[in-house]
């Protein structure tokens, strides 16, 4: 009788490990897509969209899985080095040269050539998103551009005009800074910066506007020219020697500048469409949206951007391409832009009715710029970027050092 | 030699009982860490497969040059000390405290509990709001109190990071000790203390030499568990700085998770999880030694 139990527990034990592998449902007529996404209420406009898609291509199901944003791409790199990646996830720019790398991407040129919506994406966002081995593997799906936010009733409170330059800005966020009260506190201040991760955005504005450039047209370094570093220390400057930013600018991040924004806490500050309903909710007239000011040498501001890859490893590419694509076209990218508060890609989309933020936005198309195509660009935005200008702010590292450091980042 | 056939067949059972147990902690412990110990001796960037491979020890040579490992492995060690230094003081004085009889002692138990079975999480974003620099209620209470003119950026200054990090960790497990040192007090059989006192020994000599010897396999093994979780925990630091400001609040565990995830570079990684498992492991060893000495003292 033990005899027995042992040799079933055994069977069972073996018998889980080999079916493990065929747990999954092989249908020959019905093709599934693996689609991951990262915004937060699926009911918006993922399952309508769904639905529709499903509707008008029986035979195809799409799987979708929602996984957090503080995790994406750290989970989308190691189901790519793990061998099971979806067949579909949305994607962002500056993740695109490791996933080449990688060679985890699927090039969609063919499928492009042959796709009808092709011709009513942006021609800036299908420059943006090409490869700089000439392909192109990303799906367009969102995009967003970075302005300044201002609170215009303080600014016409004190007769201040929206800074059109550096040196403006500086002005501006000077006569902002204020203590309102008479107790010696700073109550207001000018400038909100992220100096957590994701201010990058914040920095790129003034420094690579202002002389600092990645890889310049022959692909040197030019982010310790005597410029660069004049530029970065202008940035440095704003928090430790004129005091703009709020004393916890090291440690802010996107909620806490928000926070300070509808606080009143902050008179301006940088970030995209993403966030003007949440502004325009708690301060309505009293919130205002400009391009970002000019720098010494031109204008730089970050194009937010968000693409659909489908992953070399799928089953099922031209079922994948289909909701890719699908995505895209621009009555359904319509509605996908009611989850995410963001900008359709489609030239059809435009609309001539736009606000002051999505003015702002478009205003500001012209000059926005992407971080190089270069793999050690996301650990920059990660961990790199936040941590030298918290030192740099901290006083622990001079502009110099700063510079120095991320060039040595990207001769790697 | 000789056993009986009958014997040999009745064998096989406890190694099937014993096969599901050890399979998974074959599969989830023993694996992982084989594959760890693997990495920290290989090149392996994730986003650069064409050059993975073994690499020797030059990994281990990085993180010997390495400041960043130096600072955080100096921040581990403050991490560790100050937070088990002030968890069992605290813990120890909680546990004095609630071994007394009192109206409402039953109540007081629970809720002494209720920092330790709180979420990390949830901890680490209550500390955080808390702290906060602009509208954090510990600022607001100390201006209150006219303590403070300007609120502290208690988080955002590289002085003042790590030991607001340390007081909510501290705050967070110091139940622990207190409920293991309680039961601990309560097992030490009341004769022991009348005994004492018919031999004249004051309250005071009572505590240090009766309290304390009777307390102390309970509090050498909560110490050992405690160091080993403290020396561990990492997502109370990721959620209130993330390491920042600067490199301020990199501990090992920090570093290590930091370089795989955000870095990408699970080499580098693994072999900073490996140094810090082999200093946890001597730590652990010559304390279970001294430990097994003073028990047979």
């Amino acid at each position: 009788m033990k005899r027995v139990i042992a040799l079933t527990l055994i069977l069972l034990i073996v018998g889980s490990f080999a079916f493990a592998q065929g747990g999954k449902a092989k249908t020959d007529d019905v093709q599934v897509v693996k689609f991951w996404y990262h915004f937060d209420n699926p009911e918006t406009a993922l399952n309508p969209l769904i639905e529709k898609f499903e509707a008008e291509n029986p035979g195809i199901k799409i799987d979708p899985e929602r996984i957090s944003w503080d995790t994406y791409n750290q989970k989308l790199l190691t189901s790519i080095a793990g061998g099971y990646p979806p067949d579909v996830a949305q994607v962002k720019l500056w993740w695109q040269p490791q996933l080449v790398e990688m060679g985890a991407l699927l090039p969609l040129d063919g499928y492009i050539a042959n796709w009808d919506g092709k011709d009513d994406i942006h021609d800036r966002i299908w420059e943006l998103t090409r490869h700089s081995d000439g392909k192109q593997y990303y799906m367009p799906l969102q995009m967003v551009i970075l302005y300044l936010y201002y609170r215009a009733d303080m600014f016409q409170e004190l007769g201040l005009a929206v800074p059109k330059t550096r040196e403006e800005f500086l002005d501006v966020a000077k006569k902002l800074t204020r203590d309102l009260d008479g107790d010696g506190i700073v109550d207001v201040y000018g400038f909100g910066i992220r100096g957590a991760r994701g201010g990058h955005d914040w920095w790129g504005t003034f420094v690579l506007s202002s002389g600092a450039e990645f890889f310049d047209a022959n692909g040197r370094s030019r982010l310790t020219t005597p410029q660069a570093i004049a530029a970065n220390q202008w940035f440095i400057d704003l928090y430790t020697k004129h005091k703009v930013s709020p004393p916890t600018t090291p440690s802010d991040g996107f909620v806490e500048v928000i926070a300070n924004m509808k606080s009143g806490k902050t008179a301006m500050t940088i970030h995209h469409l993403g966030s003007a309903k949440e502004l325009e909710a708690v301060l309505g007239d009293k919130i205002s949206a400009a391009p970002v000011p000019k720098g010494t040498e031109g204008y730089w501001t970050s194009f937010g951007d968000e693409e659909n890859a489908i992953f070399a490893a799928t089953k099922v590419p031209d079922a994948a391409f289909k909701w890719a694509s699908f995505l895209a076209e621009a009555e359904n990218n319509a509605i996908w832009q009611k989850s995410s508060g963001q900008v359709s890609v489609n030239k059809s989309n435009a609309s001539a009715d736009a606000d002051r933020f999505l003015k702002a936005t478009t205003d500001s198309a012209e000059f926005a710029g992407v971080l190089p195509a270069h793999p050690g660009v996301s650990e920059f935005v990660e961990s790199l970027w936040p941590a030298l200008m918290q030192q740099a702010f901290a006083g622990q590292i001079t502009s110099t050092q700063m510079m120095q450091s991320i060039e040595a980042h990207f001769a790697k | 030699m000789g056993q009986p056939p009958l014997r040999k067949k009745r064998d096989l059972l406890p190694y099937a009982l014993v096969t599901p147990a050890l399979a998974i902690t074959i599969a989830i412990i023993f694996l992982p860490m084989f594959q760890t110990i693997t990495y920290s001796f290989s090149q392996y960037i994730l986003y650069k497969p064409q050059e993975k491979g073994f690499i020797g020890f030059e990994n281990y040579k990085t993180a010997f040059s390495d400041p960043l490992f130096a600072s955080s492995l100096i921040h581990t060690f403050v991490w560790i000390v100050s937070i088990i230094v002030f968890q069992f003081l605290l813990g120890f004085a909680t546990a004095l405290l609630l071994n007394r009889r009192f109206t409402g002692r039953g109540i007081a138990r629970s809720l002494i509990l209720v920092p330790w079975v709180t979420p990390s999480v949830i901890t680490a974003l209550m500390w955080r709001w808390m702290y906060d620099g602009n509208h954090g209620l510990i600022n607001q209470l100390l201006a209150k109190f006219g303590l403070i003119k300007e609120f502290i950026p208690f988080l955002a200054q590289t002085s003042t990071a790590m030991g607001s990090i340390i007081v909510a960790l501290i705050w967070q497990g110091f139940p622990f000790f207190a409920i293991m040192l309680l039961a601990g007090l309560q097992a030490i059989p009341d004769e022991l203390y009348e005994a004492a006192e018919i031999d004249g020994a004051t309250k005071t000599q009572r505590f240090f030499n009766v309290t304390i010897p009777m307390l102390k396999p309970v509090i050498l093994t909560t110490i050992l568990l405690r160091t080993i979780w403290v020396a561990n925990s990492l997502d109370i630091i990721l959620i209130m700085t993330g390491g920042g400001p600067g490199y301020s609040t990199y501990t090992l565990p920090v570093y290590s998770y930091i370089k795989a995830y955000k870095g990408m570079d699970f080499g580098y990684s693994s072999t900073i999880a490996v140094l810090l498992t082999i200093l946890l492991m001597l730590i652990v060893t010559g304390y279970v030694r001294n430990i097994l000495k003073s028990q047979e003292d």
